[in-house]
């Protein structure tokens, strides 16, 4: 009797670790593209505002839609780190 | 004041670290666990009956839009008021910001008649999503057991997901009347050849629909990060109980709550921006 409590006991640790686990690579590796894909779109916009100076409006308008569209990917990993921690049980 | 004026920088130096070194042995309390998800809770203030499966409680989030919906009233009623040709401060910066909606946003993306009739759809949720974004910056006591509480109403997916529908509808909207249904409907399907055809309008009708799941989740995600942020730096302060680490973590919560103001006016101007892109492309004569 004991020692099955004790399994129990282990085994919900060892799903909550895993579960902590799962949120924090979700969390962490869903960063990786969209700091990867950030880095390249103000890389080639600045560029583009040094060459052509004048269009600076216009590049800093489709920079910013650009900016919104890659942010939403990183914010998906985020929800699924909050889901996996406080929603799934 | 002039020896203070006099000391050089490496004086300076040292009296902020001895400073610091001095906060460091004040003895702080006891330590304390605080969790931060229970700030995002909702407790109804007012209980109201359900209706069906609607729960009309008055929770703090309707209360902050409530408080949205008044500040934004009182401004256009006092800039209406008092229009003059010589600006103030406060008439200026209403201005910069209505030109901000009305020429960089609705202006800039869609061309001509559309823009005129889309502006009040793109710039009435350019404010509400802006006021909405910087009233939640403002501390009220509406948490449990009444202390103050950062609860941004956009930090909300019940919110942002309605803000998300209203765009949606209004993208077909904005096509059926242009066009008419047959033709709106119409225009989704490319000339292309057979098999790639029935493709490519799938994926169209896809990424319609997953337009929904992408600004609503935008909006709500990065309140909800930039609020958890917040309350992670203010709530270190009562886990580590240390003066050093206290002084430290209140330097750096004022420079995240500078930043959070930044991301409320940047989010607003992308979910507007976002709005005006779909209206626009439901207006666009080819596909």
């Amino acid at each position: 009797m004991d020692v099955s409590a004790a399994t129990i006991a282990a085994a919900a640790t060892t799903e909550q670790g895993l579960r902590l686990l799962g949120a924090g690579l979700a969390a962490g590796l869903g960063v990786v593209g969209p700091g990867v894909g950030m880095g390249l779109l103000f890389g080639s916009s600045i560029e583009s505002i040094a060459r052509q100076p004048e269009l600076r409006g216009e590049i800093r308008l489709n920079m910013f839609i650009g900016i919104g569209i890659i942010e939403a990917l990183a914010l998906y990993a985020l929800v699924v780190a909050l889901i996996l921690l406080f929603v799934v049980k | 004041m002039r020896v203070l004026k006099q000391l050089p920088i490496w004086a300076w130096v040292i009296v902020v670290l001895g400073l610091l070194v001095a906060l460091f042995f004040i003895p702080g309390g006891h330590k304390a666990t605080f969790d931060v998800s229970g700030e995002f809770v909702l407790h109804p203030i007012v209980k109201l009956p359900k209706l069906g499966p609607l729960d009309l409680s008055i929770t703090k989030a309707v209360i902050y839009e409530w408080i949205t919906v008044g500040f934004v009233c009182l401004f256009a009623a006092l800039i209406h008021r008092g229009l003059t040709t010589r600006p103030g401060r406060f008439q200026t910066i209403m201005e910069s910001l209505y030109e901000l909606a009305h020429d960089g946003i609705a202006g800039a993306v869609m061309k001509g008649q559309g823009a005129v009739t889309w502006f009040p759809y793109i710039g009435g949720a350019f404010f509400f999503v802006l006021m909405c974004n910087l009233v939640g910056l403002i501390p009220l006591p509406f948490g449990t057991d009444h202390q103050l509480a950062f609860y941004a109403a956009t930090g909300n997916i019940n919110v942002t997901i309605t803000l998300a529908v209203f765009t949606f509808v209004f993208t077909h909207y904005a096509g059926v009347r242009q066009k008419g249904p047959v033709g709106y409907f119409r225009s989704w399907v490319i000339p292309a050849p057979p098999f790639l055809k029935q493709f490519i309008f799938l994926s169209d009708v896809i990424s319609q629909v997953f337009r929904l799941v992408s600004l609503s989740v935008r909006l709500f995600a990065n309140m909800l990060a930039g609020h958890f942020i917040l309350a992670v730096f203010f709530a270190m302060v009562l886990v580590f109980q240390s003066y050093l680490i206290g002084v430290v973590l209140q330097v750096g919560s004022v420079a995240v709550f500078l930043f959070e103001i930044f991301i409320a006016a940047i989010q607003a101007f992308i979910f507007a921006i976002l709005s005006a892109v779909y209206i626009g492309s439901a207006l666009e004569e080819e596909h």
